[in-house]
This record gives C-alpha cells, sequence and structure tokens, in this order.
C-alpha cells in the first residue's frame, strides 16, 4: 500500500478508532443534537422557515468542521515535534511530500466523517425536503475546501511556529474572524467594509452560496463566484502548507 | 357545532350586560396585518376602550382573549407564547375618556381564531369587543418526530461504539456474570 495512505489511515485511525478519538466524534454529535433540540424545544426557532433552518444547520456543520480541523490541524507538525515524534516520522523513509500527503488525507478522512455523522441531523431537521439533497451537495462542494482550506491553514501555521498551543491559538482566531458572517446580521455586512471582506472570504462564500442553494433554490452552477473563491482559498493554504512543510527542520 | 352554539350565548349575556355599562371598547385589524398570515408572522389589533358614561371609571383592566374555533379543536388559547401583553390597567378612565392598546399576536400554530378585547372596572363594569376573525396558514417547519430519535440517537450509538472500544462493556458483562 501506498506509504502516504498508510500514514493518512493512521491519522485518521488515532482520531476515530481509538477510544479517546471518539470522544471528539461523540462532542461534533453532541453539538449537533444540542442545536437540533433548540430547533425544536424554542417557539421561536421552532417556526423558521424550513430551508431557513436547513441552511443554518449546513452553516453550523461548516464551521463544526473547520474548527475541528483547525485542531488537527494545528497537532499535525507542531504537537509531533512536541511529543518527540517530529524526528522520527521525518527520518522514516517516507518523502517530505508523502508525510504531508498523509497528514492532509487524515485531514480529509476526518472530514469526511463529520460530513456523513451531519447528514442524519440535515435529514432530521429538513423535514419538507425541500432543497435537501442540494444541501448535501452543496455542504460537500463547497463545505469540503472551506473546512480543509482551514486544517490546511493551521498545520502550515503549526510547521512555522513549531507550538501547537502558539498556532492553535492563531489559526482560532483567523476562523472566528473568517465566520464572523455566521453571527454578524446582514445590515453589519452590508458597508463598504463588510461588502469587501463578503468578497474574499471564504467562509462568507460558502455561507452565502449555502443561502441561494438551500433558502433561493439557485443552482449549484449559478455560485461561480461563490465556488471560486473557495477553491482559491483551498489552493492557497495547500500551498502555504507545502512550502511551510518543506521548510520544517529537524 | 355545540361551541359555536355556547359562544354565541356567552357572549350575548356579555352584550346584554355591556349595554348597561359605560365602557365601550372597540377591536380592529391594524393596516399593516398580512393579508394571509402564516405560522411564525405577526398581527397587531388595535382596541379603544371609552368611558361613555358620565362619571369616572376606576381599576380599568382591559385584556384580549384568543379562541381557535376550527370544528372538533374548539378551545381557548393559551397566550404565552402568542403574545407580549397580557392586560393593561388604568387607575382612572374620565367621562368621555378613551384608551388606546395595540395588541400584538406572534402566530404560533395554524387554524381559524376569534379574538375578542374586553375591559373591567374596579366597581364591575365589563365591555368586550366585536369578534376579530383570522385564520393562520399552516408553515412547513421543524417536526420533532424527525429531530428527536437523531438528536438522541446518533450520540448515544457513539457512546456505546466508544464505551466498546473502551472495553467497558466487557468490563460490565464480567461484572453482571459475576
Amino acid at each position: 500500500m501506498n506509504a502516504a495512505l498508510v500514514l493518512a489511515r493512521k491519522e485518521g485511525g488515532e482520531l476515530l478508532l481509538g477510544a479517546r478519538g471518539l470522544a471528539w466524534l461523540l462532542a461534533a454529535s453532541g453539538a449537533l443534537s444540542v442545536f437540533g433540540l433548540l430547533l425544536v424545544s424554542n417557539s421561536e426557532l421552532s417556526l423558521l422557515d424550513n430551508a431557513q433552518v436547513v441552511y443554518d444547520m449546513a452553516a453550523t456543520i461548516t464551521a463544526l468542521g473547520a474548527l475541528l480541523a483547525v485542531i488537527v490541524g494545528s497537532d499535525a507538525i507542531a504537537g509531533e515535534r512536541e511529543r518527540g515524534t517530529l524526528v522520527p516520522l521525518l527520518l522514516t523513509p517516507l518523502s517530505r511530500g508523502g508525510i504531508l500527503a498523509g497528514k492532509l488525507g487524515g485531514q480529509a478522512l476526518t472530514w469526511a466523517v463529520i460530513y456523513v455523522l451531519a447528514l442524519p441531523y440535515l435529514w432530521a431537521v429538513g423535514s419538507t425536503g425541500q432543497n435537501l439533497a442540494a444541501s448535501m451537495v452543496a455542504l460537500a462542494v463547497l463545505g469540503t475546501p472551506v473546512v480543509l482550506g482551514f486544517g490546511f491553514f493551521a498545520m502550515a501555521l503549526s510547521a512555522r511556529l513549531g507550538m501547537a498551543r502558539s498556532s492553535l491559538l492563531s489559526a482560532l482566531i483567523c476562523l472566528m474572524v473568517s465566520a464572523s458572517p455566521l453571527l454578524l446580521g446582514p445590515g453589519l455586512r452590508q458597508s463598504a467594509i463588510g461588502k469587501a471582506f463578503d468578497t474574499v472570504n471564504p467562509f462568507s462564500a460558502a455561507v452565502n452560496a449555502y443561502d441561494a442553494i438551500i433558502i433561493d433554490s439557485q443552482t449549484i452552477g449559478a455560485q461561480a463566484a461563490s465556488l471560486i473563491v473557495v477553491f482559491i482559498w483551498f489552493g492557497l493554504t495547500l500551498c502555504f502548507a507545502r512550502r511551510s512543510f518543506r521548510g520544517i527542520v529537524r | 357545532m355545540l361551541f359555536p352554539a355556547l359562544l354565541s350565548i356567552a357572549l350575548g349575556l356579555t352584550a346584554a350586560v355591556a349595554a348597561a355599562s359605560p365602557l365601550k371598547i372597540e377591536l380592529s385589524p391594524a393596516p399593516g396585518n398580512p393579508a394571509a398570515p402564516r405560522m411564525g408572522d405577526r398581527l397587531a389589533f388595535h382596541s379603544v376602550i371609552t368611558n361613555t358614561g358620565q362619571q369616572p371609571i376606576d381599576g380599568v383592566i382591559a385584556w384580549v382573549g384568543l379562541l381557535k374555533v376550527d370544528p372538533g379543536h374548539e378551545q381557548p388559547v393559551d397566550l404565552e407564547d402568542w403574545s407580549a401583553q397580557k392586560a393593561v390597567t388604568q387607575s382612572t378612565l374620565p367621562p368621555g375618556g378613551t384608551i388606546e392598546v395595540d395588541w400584538p399576536l406572534r402566530l404560533i400554530e395554524d387554524g381559524h381564531y376569534r379574538l375578542v378585547a374586553s375591559a373591567v372596572s374596579r366597581s364591575g363594569e365589563i365591555a368586550t369587543s366585536p369578534l376579530a376573525d383570522f385564520s393562520v396558514q399552516r408553515k412547513p417547519v421543524v417536526e420533532s418526530s424527525r429531530v428527536l430519535p437523531v438528536a438522541f440517537g446518533v450520540p448515544l450509538l457513539l457512546l456505546a461504539l466508544l464505551l466498546h472500544r473502551s472495553g467497558l462493556s466487557s468490563i460490565f458483562r464480567r461484572a453482571t456474570r459475576a
């Protein structure tokens, strides 16, 4: 089997198969369950339009996925260094590119599991079925590059800063700023600065596209501008991670 | 069929009492109300309470009541979630004086409804407004029958897997065997 694939399986397996690793999956499902329960127990929230609820759930899943990707990415290099396992890893016959591919594969596997975990929740809140399948496709097409991009970004910071805590804090702050459209009302985003931020922010691009697809029933093909932003983000963070990983010294 | 009949009798009796009362109350929908309201929309009703008598009226309390009138589901509605405004009071209403009150409603459930505003004084005079009918259309919202099984089932499934992985299940089996 390809060595990078073996490393990706190991990275993902630590998170998914071990008892300790499963705890985060339980926490993630707990967060989605709490959101679901809030929707049915709060009379204000329970009267939201069904499409609006599906949109909210898709945005929440993206934010949760990005948060977990940042945590996993921050640990990828700096965590290995702090545990003293980075040098043995670099001394293996695997090339730098192979190690990086394995780390990135582990990130992708983690997101894939969160995505699968989130599907029942999307189904549960999308009781009418209105744009439910489209929301699942949108989450895969637009959410994946955004989430993995944050993971790659955190991994690059982890390689450059060398300290897991420092890279985690830096990446979390960036994620909070990027995910601010979830918290800010549309009014605050109508200013020139807000619009400019929305234009370049991959998280905004993803949630705006979710809005258009799930609430306004537009097609994914009509979201070219958003797709370009999220894939540019994905490409840039991937390059950043590669460059940062190449610069690692033993 | 029984409920509308009882309602008519009750309103008839109230009207008879109100005929002698110097308190008058009018109720009308706000002009900005949606033509076909749906669950989650907001409606407002405007009422004017007037003292038509020659004497001041003390301790006026006004409130609204909401009745669901769908056949087979006739019942008064608990306004806990429907209205933020429970009652309005005024210590004294002078002769010819009026109190204007707006009653906002958040539409929680679909169906046909009748809203009535009432006012009572400390000495027992009572007035009841004409009925304001409205219908609320159903809107697809989150269904608890779908959310609850997933919200509880998925974490429980993962917890069982976690316990299985951590070996607690085998410990539990050994303990139950012993």
